[in-house]
């Protein structure tokens, strides 16, 4: 195997919205390999503060790898912090990715909450030359989430919004917004990334459904080469770890905590 | 320039390693032939019984370091040998392999595994784990001296391999565990496993580990564990494998100044997968600046007089 950790230079780091940026490098060499659903693992001081990486999905990869993030805690403040010309220490395309919808699948519904929308883009790009039915429901919480959306959009991807205080979209769960999809087991497949709570509810849906599903799931990380254990989380085949056998799940595989 | 060092009757290249745990499945991220130039491998210590591990949340960051509760999360010796092991034996590395019974017999188990012809060899030398803090259900072997001892002895009038005997830091005074491991006739000893820890969340008041305690490891660890191996290491006659918190050369060189024969790369791996490599570079570089030809030359060298 090639190296797979390597320094690569900040194009552009820009804030989205209140909440969201969307950083990108130049890395040619994860362009050409990353999938959907997988993700890279970014070093995000100098030193040792804070110590681990931190993991990103690959929002989207065509001239320049792109991630899109929320400053939440120092790790995410470091790199918002990136100008262009600055460099990125990257470990990556690393996990592994979802799995494609079988033939016959008309219509692919995206599920996603908050941040969970991240590996979206890229999913949608190869789900395009698929030709079938590209459906987005996004649940945040508020309007500062609005903005990628346009992406999509512009992509030609029917979007349904539903945020907790109704801002942009219903007011309501994400969950809502069930009403909107068809529910065939033959033809409809999800996807699902988001917090716990919301991917449960998705679970259940799709169980009462019969529908076929991945979710893309998260947990605090080490190597992301499985080789801590670190990141397991319960499936019903027993702990997996969300960096090397996921973070692409079959949705009704994970036992969720919410 | 010598960079060979030996434990017992093995010699191994150079006195870079991998700390058990922490190295995973080399072949699927390793460039297979940068990894040989490795002195030795050790995998992730592996018990009689299949085992799960602990429940999550698993790790959790500390200010330069890591809290860990994995719990030994393996497949079992059977399927160690029969599906870990060929990837190992391919990098073409001796292997230090790491194992732990949760009774003497066990152990006797799995060393009885390893001894058997049909086992195929590949083996440089077996570490015993005595020292992992993440099995609530028991004390340490390594927490007692006379347990160590015994242990060790028994293991080692069977095995056909060196033993290293990991050794705690979670103890009074290390070096008296060090001294039972060697009287009861380890070829080596290893330390320092983690530091029992705990983090707190205080919005939840809740502990950050699923297991509720872990061990730290990190260069948050590094200075007690360089003492410690300092202790050790004017103590015994056996070689020392020093560990904790070696992140770059400069790190592993005051290991082996304290007295350290070989050096483990640990927790490190995980923020730079090359980093074992990098200390072994820097070693070199450390050598040639200094005009030092033999590695033994660094191992134990620190001066006591004030400068
Ligand atoms: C596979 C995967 C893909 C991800 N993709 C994205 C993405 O595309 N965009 C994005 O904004 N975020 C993503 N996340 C979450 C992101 O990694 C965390 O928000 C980030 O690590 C927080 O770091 P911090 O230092 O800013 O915050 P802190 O809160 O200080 O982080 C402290 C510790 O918690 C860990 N951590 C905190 N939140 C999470 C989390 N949700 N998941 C995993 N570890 C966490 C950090 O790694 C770190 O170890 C992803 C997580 C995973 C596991
Ligand atoms: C995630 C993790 C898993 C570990 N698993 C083992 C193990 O299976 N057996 C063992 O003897 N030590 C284990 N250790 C301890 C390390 O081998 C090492 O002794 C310790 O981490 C100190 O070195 P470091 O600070 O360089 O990591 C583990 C450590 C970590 C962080
Ligand atoms: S983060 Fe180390 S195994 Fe997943």
């Amino acid at each position: 195997m090639e190296k797979i950790q390597n320094i690569y230079k900040v194009v552009s780091n820009e804030k989205l919205c209140p909440q969201f940026w969307r950083m990108t490098f130049d890395a040619p060499d994860i362009v050409r390999e990353v999938k959907p659903g997988q993700f890279v693992h970014i070093r995000t001081g100098e030193g040792l503060e804070p110590f681990f990486r931190r993991p990103f999905s690959v929002y989207r990869a065509q001239k320049y790898v792109e991630i899109f993030y929320e400053a939440v805690g120092p790790g995410t403040k470091l790199l918002s912090q990136k100008k262009k010309g600055d460099t990125v220490d990257v470990l990556g395309p690393v996990g592994t990715p979802f799995a494609l919808p079988p033939e016959g699948t008309k219509q692919v519904v995206m599920i996603a909450g908050g941040i969970g929308v991240a590996p979206m883009l890229i999913l949608s790009d190869v789900l395009k030359k698929k030709k079938c039915e590209l459906v987005l429901l996004y649940g945040g919480r508020t309007r500062g989430h609005v903005y990628p959306m346009q992406e999509f959009k512009d992509g030609g991807i029917k979007v349904f919004v539903a945020t907790d205080d109704g801002s942009v979209g219903i007011k309501g769960r994400v969950s809502a917004l069930f009403g909107k999809i068809r529910k065939d087991p033959q033809t409809t497949f999800l996807y699902t990334c988001g917090p716990d709570a919301m991917m449960a509810a998705v679970q259940d849906f799709a169980g009462q459904h019969n529908l076929r599903g991945q979710a893309a799931c998260e947990e605090i990380m080490a190597c992301a080469l499985g080789a801590c254990l670190g990141c397991s989380i319960e499936t019903k085949h027993g702990y997996r770890t969300v960096c090397y056998d996921g973070p692409a799940f079959d949705i009704h595989e994970v036992i969720f905590h919410p | 320039m010598n960079l060979s060092v030996k434990i017992a009757n093995v010699t191994f290249k150079n006195p870079v390693t991998v700390a058990s745990g922490t190295f995973g499945h080399a072949e699927k991220y390793y460039d297979l032939e940068e990894a040989k130039r490795l002195g030795a491998i050790v995998p992730k210590t592996v018990t009689f019984h299949p085992q799960a591990g602990n429940p999550p949340v698993r790790i959790f960051e500390t200010p330069s370091g890591m809290i860990n509760a994995i719990g030994i999360e393996n497949p079992g010796i059977d399927a160690f040998i029969a599906e870990k092991l060929p990837a190992f034996r391919k990098i073409g590395v001796p292997l230090i392999v790491s194992i732990l019974g949760h009774t003497p017999e066990q152990f006797v188990g799995i060393m009885e595994k390893l001894n058997s012809p049909a086992f195929g060899g590949g083996i440089a030398a077996v570490e015993l784990n005595l020292s992992c803090p993440n099995l609530k259900f028991q004390t340490l072997v390594a927490q007692d001296p006379q347990a160590t001892q015994a242990l060790v002895h028994k293991i080692k009038a069977i095995s056909k391999f060196p033993i290293i005997a990991k050794l705690s830091p979670n103890v009074t005074d290390i070096a008296v565990i060090a001294l039972a491991a060697q009287d009861g006739g380890a070829d080596a000893v290893s330390l320092v496993n983690t530091f029992n820890a705990m983090a707190v969340d205080v919005r939840t008041q809740r502990s950050r580990i699923g297991n509720f305690t872990g061990g730290l490891s990190g260069p948050a660890i590094r200075p007690m564990a360089v003492y410690m191996v300092h202790s050790v290491a004017k103590a015994v006659q056996v070689p020392v494998i020093g560990m904790g918190g070696i992140m770059t050369a400069d790190d592993a060189l005051e290991f082996l100044i304290a007295g350290a024969t070989m050096v483990a790369v640990g927790t490190a791996n995980f923020v730079n997968p090359r980093a074992p490599l990098e200390v072994l570079q820097g070693i070199e570089a450390y050598m040639r600046e200094h005009k030092i030809d033999d590695i033994k030359d660094i191992i134990g060298s620190l001066k006591y007089d004030k400068k």
